[in-house]
């Protein structure tokens, strides 16, 4: 068997994912396979340890972009993507989450980063889409055995609004879920007001998509959300 | 930009002012688009004699017949001068002793205009009609003499409900909030476009209230959410998605109540309705202008405004839809952002040492307009200090990397970078998106209309350095600053303006991309400082197999 360098493998994918360089990373994907290393040790190796490396580095770094955010979820995603048919026997999952984009907010992006990230972590995630209704959020959640609801919100009126966050967590009490299904709210108003995910009856929230897959997977795991 | 042009420079109170100008205008007309305008009343004829400045140098006209009238010996033999009159024939300096009074009115660049639809002979109502853009940012205006097929006078000034947000999404959920808050937007614009045409009348007609009742005919455009708040109808149904893909009804419910709030007794008011909620009747003007639906398949259009809309013409449809991501391109959220009026850095170039900064007026750079950002970060990225990433290859410090280290205003940051990313990738996105619909491949492309005023100064070959537009040979390019406009004239002058309006609407097919499922990887994918890709355009998937 050829020689596998993984940490120099794990570096050259992790400068690639910091220069938003989707190609290059495959590229480095591609040699590593070549040189022996498993579909699985890409993933829990290489891919998943690069989410939390680039998690602790944006959350530090003042001159991270969005870019930077976008990339770290998409290549994770694809590369899990790419790598699942691929293993021996199907992975452990964690469990499920749903998300989707608050009643009134069409704004998809946020959410597309927790996705791609919540995929590589193992955590099965349902997409409801955009301007989704309260009653679905929960409908969908129960349906699907979900642990955890995710509503992004961009704007204020639409994180804050009677028919969002406020309104799911009406449902849950009056369902008696509260228990069994945690809310976490993401989005840019949150960042302005670290109290807001509170007052909206969230139980936890996200400054960015990348923690964000880190909170919901914790939850989902059925650990209580660090304040 | 024309070939030849000639530099103006205007001393004032120990102020200097230097503005670029082509051949053949007067010095009023001149000014006339900067902050420093002469005193005026009576349109450029001569007649009013108030408009003096003082000759120091350069080649100039002779005096003219009115100048002989206004002016004696003394005063002649002084160096006075009437702006109106005197034409520089090449670079010249001039003394403005008593400027008017500073007005946020300023006239467009006649570079920039419209031939407009020529005369109505059979025009039989009161002699003047009112074209309006009204944008988020600025509103533009244009008065015309409708028999004679004449345009008086243009005017642009800034749109007073930015003190709400420069995002539409704020001033709409500041009018619902409160009705009290509605009546205020409302006011504040109604009384910008009266402000805006009575400084037209002031100094182009010479009067100002007989003048009011003169007006038989005004045509306003604008995005929807504009029109929704001049109208003070449809602001809840904007802020409900559902509503986005729907036709808005903007019209006034009560003309009568509307001309006398609007001091315009005799005047045949309409605003254009837009063609969806998120679609105004600013871009159904542009199309208009260019006349898209005799223009090639394969003709797309841009309106890079604080909102951007877009439209690409296939033959049979008329693509259509809209992004957010303006802002940055009218400084908007930049640092060191501003809209193209003095003081902002248009344009950058690689110099020996550094770069050398395009400044609208000549003086210190007070910040970037869209043009001079977009060159900013085309240069960074070609001297390899900036990497395709977005990120600074050597982290610039909190204040950001200056241009030009003696300026300022000059420093860009990575905030900035980032938020001009967020901008052209949704832009370019876009463009993917309808070039998806209609089968099509950038390389199809025939003819890109870049409209809006970002485009005047725009440097394309950089912008598709940075993959904000296709790669298409230079010839395919053209650029229309003042579009909305030039269609808000056609359709207040021209016989046939309604029916070419349906026209164009008939063909129209809206697009909600916030409900397009391949929007989201294609933004992601132009988020790179790099040009676009042969395979941006097909399938948008990765290069990975």
């Amino acid at each position: 068997m050829p020689h596998v360098d993984l940490p120099a493998i794990i570096q050259a994918y992790n400068d690639a994912v910091f220069d938003t360089d989707k190609d290059q990373a495959f590229q480095i994907v591609d040699a590593a396979l070549a040189q022996g290393l498993c579909p699985e040790d890409v993933v829990f190796k290489v891919v998943i340890p690069a989410v939390e490396d680039m998690m602790s580095r944006i959350t530090q770094d003042p001159d991270a972009n969005l870019a930077q955010h976008f990339m770290t979820a998409q290549i994770a995603a694809e590369v899990t993507e790419k790598m699942l048919p691929l293993f021996r026997a199907p992975p452990e999952r964690i469990g499920r989450a749903v998300i989707g984009t608050a009643s009134g907010d069409l704004h998809s992006l946020g959410k597309r980063i927790v996705m791609g990230c919540l995929k590589s972590l193992m955590v099965d995630v349902t997409d409801l889409g955009v301007n989704v209704p309260a009653e679905r959020f929960v409908d969908e959640a129960v349906r699907l055995d979900a642990r955890v609801i995710a509503i992004s919100a961009m704007m204020v009126h639409t994180a804050t609004g009677e028919q969002g966050s406020l309104r799911v967590r009406q449902l849950l009490r009056e369902r008696g879920l509260e228990e069994r299904i945690r809310i976490v709210v993401g989005g840019a108003p949150y960042r302005y007001d670290p109290e807001l995910y509170r007052q909206v009856g969230a139980d936890a929230w996200a400054p960015d998509g990348v923690s964000a897959g880190k909170v919901i997977a914790d939850l989902v795991r059925g650990r209580p959300p660090t304040p | 930009m024309t070939a030849t042009s000639f530099v103006l420079t205007v001393h004032r109170d120990g102020e200097t002012l230097r503005v670029s100008h082509r051949p053949g205008l007067s010095v009023r007309e001149i000014l006339d688009a900067t902050p420093l305008r002469v005193r005026a009343a009576c349109g450029g004829s001569g007649a009013c004699g108030a408009c003096l400045v003082r000759w120091q140098a350069g080649p100039v006209n002779p005096p003219a017949m009115a100048e002989y009238l206004k002016l004696d010996a003394g005063e002649r033999n002084a160096g006075q001068r009437l702006a109106c009159q005197a034409r520089p024939r090449g670079d010249a300096v001039v003394v403005l002793e008593h400027p008017a009074p500073p007005s946020p009115w300023q006239s467009l660049p006649a570079d920039d205009l419209a031939e407009g639809p020529g005369p109505r002979p059979g025009w039989a109502g009161p002699p003047l009609g009112l074209a309006v853009d009204l944008g988020t940012t600025h509103v533009r205006l244009a008065l015309w003499d409708i028999r004679l097929g004449k345009r008086i006078a243009t005017r642009r000034g800034a749109n007073p409900q930015g003190v709400f947000g420069a995002d539409v999404l704020n001033r709409l959920a500041a009018a619902r909030s409160h009705p009290a808050r509605a009546e205020e937007l409302l006011t504040l614009v109604r009384q910008a476009i009266l402000e805006g045409l009575r400084d037209i009348l002031a100094r182009d007609v010479g009067e100002v209230t007989p003048m009011l009742a003169e007006i038989g005919r005004v045509r306003l455009v604008g995005n929807s959410a504009m029109l929704a708040l001049l109208a003070g109808r449809g602001v809840a149904e904007l802020l409900e998605p559902g509503n986005w893909s729907r036709p808005l009804a903007c019209q006034p419910e009560d003309e009568a109540v509307w001309r006398a709030a609007w001091h315009l007794p005799h005047a045949d008011l309409a605003l254009v309705p837009p063609l969806a909620g998120f679609v105004g009747s600013d871009l159904l003007a542009d199309l208009l202008a260019v006349d898209m639906l005799a223009a090639p398949p394969g003709t797309l259009l841009l309106d890079v405004g604080t909102n951007s809309e877009l439209a690409l013409w296939d033959g049979q449809i008329l693509w259509i839809t809209s992004v957010p991501g303006g802002p940055a391109f009218e400084g908007t959220g930049i640092r060191h952002g501003m809209p193209a009026e003095s003081g902002a850095i248009q344009g950058v170039a690689a110099a020996a040492q550094g770069s050398r900064l395009d400044v609208i007026g000549g003086g210190p750079a007070r910040g970037y307009c869209g043009s001079g950002l977009v060159d900013a970060i085309a240069l960074l990225r070609r001297e390899g200090l900036l990497k395709a990433s977005g990120r600074f290859a050597t982290a610039p410090g909190a204040e950001g990397y200056r241009l030009d280290p003696d300026q300022p205003a000059s420093a860009l940051t990575g905030a900035d970078v980032d938020l001009f990313q967020r901008a052209k990738a949704a832009l370019a996105a876009a463009m993917v998106h309808l070039l998806g619909a209609a089968g099509m491949h950038w390389r199809d492309l025939a003819r890109l209309h870049v409209c809006g005023a970002f485009g005047r100064t725009l440097d394309p070959l950089n912008a598709q350095s940075l993959g904000l537009l296709p790669p298409l040979p230079p010839g395919r390019l053209s650029t229309r600053p003042d579009a909305s406009l030039a269609g808000c004239e056609i359709l207040l002058l021209a016989e046939d303006g309604e029916s070419r309006l349906a026209e164009v609407a008939g063909r129209a097919r809206c697009i909600n991309l916030a409900l397009a499922p391949d929007y989201d990887e294609a933004f992601i994918e132009h988020l790179r400082l790099t040009p676009w890709r042969d395979g941006f355009s097909a399938g948008m998937g990765s290069d990975y197999n």
